[in-house]
């Protein structure tokens, strides 16, 4: 036959892997390398919008990983997967607009929990929310314009260090100084944040019952839109602003700030991932698939191992995670890239 | 359910059929070639490797002269390349004959084949990275109106050993070639120092990417007229036609040329999410967020029931 056996080997193998495993044995592919060839092609699963192929056990380890991370900080995750995600090889774009999905999925059945236990202030969670939807219009319009003028990449990487950077450090400083005073013996008191005057003269004042307060609904209105922009461009649920926020500027009651935060998160990461997938094209559902079943399954072991650490210590570690992340991503920004040139191609090119 | 999905992929395919393996038959082909006296005379006989799918496109041969020429014909083992979910790349062969080939056995190395890949063209932007304040961000950018977004050229040697480069250039072969026009309306205010830059980094970076694909002795005689070159088309191949472009040169003369087509699509579970997504977008995004919700209601119920 005209066709050397190398090539009619190579067909075989696509066809039928566990048939080629009993064939006799090529010089140069012995039977261990077939078997990892052969694990590696089923392994392996086209992203229908990514346009690549991805070894699942590669995203499903990721989900895990950031999974188990968000359960024992409690943490939505997205600031990590996110920049995890870009590392890996996803386009950007697609790492944002499908990372919202994931957010969706790890953050429904802890609002849910909320939901029951009834930590949830309704009230502010729709100006919140309404807000947050306003919001991430104006985030998926800002992504849409960043990738025609080539500067998405740059402003993804200057949201998270700014963000991160600064959560991170404030976190750092905070839970080091609970630490000092807990191995002191003190008792470490709850930080009574000061009242803002200027707030209280504002118009539109609601009277949210949950929360006991009587407020203007501006601020937490502009708190839900920016959250809202930052979860469309960074791919996050925007709980790390969302909490600082709600406690220290509109004084929410600690008792449903968490609750109240997931409400906002669940549904403007909704919104997030309908307005991306219509506008951007940029939501990969089966990467967002592979991500959730790893996701799920690494939170429930998350959560018991954050049970065992106590608060300052894991707010400790979160804030390491979180700089080590911003400083990451800092010095892609600032070292000198191997290639100067990128290119890209596609409708949004 | 998927029976719906292959008749409808089936009845997409089908008038896309009908123009495939059409012979071009180039202009180099009506040149009259000096006979080369010295060449044994090949023996009149149907060429062994006649693919069947070709047949009905070639006159019948012609009656025995001095001057005979050598054609080329040629086909690929897979018209049509699927992607599926479990899509990670393939091979693409192409197949071809040299018609009156006067070579007396494989090895002697008396033609030279040249076969070229290319995929679709489309827009592609180059962006160049500059150093503003420490921070290293793009600046400077080009639009490119259609590049080919693959690339392959195997040949039996190098290129520059088979043809001179004003050859190459006249039939497009080679990276060098690569048709890269600016869009219409460019205001760069770039030199052409810079422009080239741009166009190099371009071939580099799809070079790394797999796209941009070279292999200098890809193309084997395997007897007196039967050739074959075997090219990978990898995981992140952009879909979209490929068209495959073949070429047969003696002494850096070219002698012939012959086009196949390879389709690329996506059937299946690929095809309809892709479609789902670009098409109904609006509701792509809400099934996605219907998925996230149903997950994570799946996972606490199945979480609940085993921590009890």
């Amino acid at each position: 036959m005209a066709h050397p056996p190398a090539f009619v080997a190579r067909r075989a193998r696509f066809q039928c892997p566990v048939q080629d495993f009993v064939g006799p044995c090529a010089s140069q592919t012995c039977w261990p390398n077939r078997l990892q060839e052969g694990l590696a092609v089923h392994m392996n699963v086209y992203l229908p919008i990514a346009e690549m192929s991805a070894n699942v056990l590669v995203f499903l380890g990721m989900g895990a990983a950031v999974g188990f991370l968000s359960g024992m900080f409690g943490v939505g995750g997205g600031f990590l997967m996110t920049p995890l995600l870009i590392f890996s090889g996803i386009p950007p774009a697609v790492a944002v607009g499908t990372e919202g999905a994931q957010i969706v999925a790890s953050s429904v059945s802890g609002a849910i929990a909320q939901w029951r236990r009834r930590n949830i202030d309704l009230m502010m969670g729709t100006v919140l929310l309404s807000g947050g939807v306003l919001g991430s219009g104006i985030g998926v319009i800002l992504v849409r314009e960043l990738r025609r003028a080539g500067q998405f990449d740059f402003v993804v990487a200057v949201s998270y260090v700014t963000f991160l950077g600064a959560i991170g450090t404030l976190m750092m400083v905070e839970s080091i100084g609970s630490i000092r005073k807990a191995r002191a013996g003190h008792a470490v008191p709850q930080r009574s944040a000061g009242r803002h005057a200027w707030m209280q003269g504002l118009p539109f004042k609601m009277r949210f019952q949950r929360s006991h307060l009587y407020i203007s609904a501006i601020p937490p209105f502009v708190i839900g839109a920016f959250v809202g922009v930052l979860a469309a461009i960074m791919g996050v649920g925007g709980g790390f602003i969302m909490v600082p926020a709600m406690i220290y500027l509109l004084h929410v009651p600690t008792s449903v700030v968490v609750g109240t935060s997931l409400f906002q998160i669940v549904f403007v990461t909704a919104t997030t991932t309908i307005l991306h997938a219509t506008e951007n094209k940029n939501v990969d559902v089966i990467l967002a698939l592979i991500l959730m079943v790893g996701g799920v399954i690494g939170a429930q072991f998350g959560a018991v191992a954050g049970e065992k650490l106590k608060g300052e210590q894991l707010r400790f570690l979160l804030a390491g995670l979180v700089l080590l992340v911003a400083l990451r991503i800092g010095w892609s920004l600032i070292a000198e890239p191997g290639d100067l040139y990128s290119i890209a191609t596609g409708k949004l090119a | 359910m998927r029976q719906w999905v292959c008749a409808a992929v089936l009845a997409l395919s089908c008038p896309a059929m009908v123009e495939f393996a059409d012979a071009q038959p180039s202009p180099q082909q009506k040149r009259t070639r000096p006979a080369a006296p010295a060449q044994p005379k090949a023996p009149l006989q149907a060429p062994p490797g006649t693919p069947p799918a070709t047949a009905d496109q070639k006159p019948p041969l012609p009656p025995a002269t001095a001057d005979l020429r050598e054609t080329v014909q040629a086909d690929v083992s897979t018209r049509s390349v699927a992607i599926t979910s479990s899509f990670t790349g393939t091979e693409i062969v192409v197949f071809g004959a040299v018609d009156n080939s006067r070579q007396p056995s494989a090895e002697s190395g008396l033609y030279d084949v040249v076969v070229v890949l290319e995929g679709t063209p489309s827009r592609l932007v180059s962006r160049r990275k500059s150093n503003v304040f420490g921070i290293w961000i793009n600046t400077q950018s080009v639009t490119f109106e259609a590049v080919p977004s693959y690339y392959a050229i195997a040949s039996t040697r190098p290129l520059d050993e088979l043809a001179d480069p004003l050859l190459l250039r006249e039939s497009d072969i080679g990276f060098e070639q690569v048709r890269m026009n600016l869009i219409k309306g460019w205001e760069t205010g770039l030199t052409t120092a810079d422009l080239a830059e741009f166009k190099s980094a371009v071939i580099r970076l799809k070079q790394k990417e797999g796209l941009y694909v070279q292999e200098q002795y890809g193309v084997v005689f395997i007897g007196r007229s039967l050739f074959r070159a075997s090219i990978e088309l990898p995981a992140n191949v952009p879909v979209g036609p490929l068209v495959a472009r073949v070429y047969l040169l003696r002494e850096g003369q070219l002698l012939s040329t012959y086009t196949a087509r390879v389709k690329l699509e996506r059937q299946g579970l690929e095809w309809v999410l892709h479609t789902f997504a670009f098409e109904y977008s609006f509701w792509y995004g809400v099934f996605t967020v219907a998925v996230a919700v149903g997950a994570a209601l799946l996972a606490s119920a199945l979480f609940r029931r085993s921590s009890h």
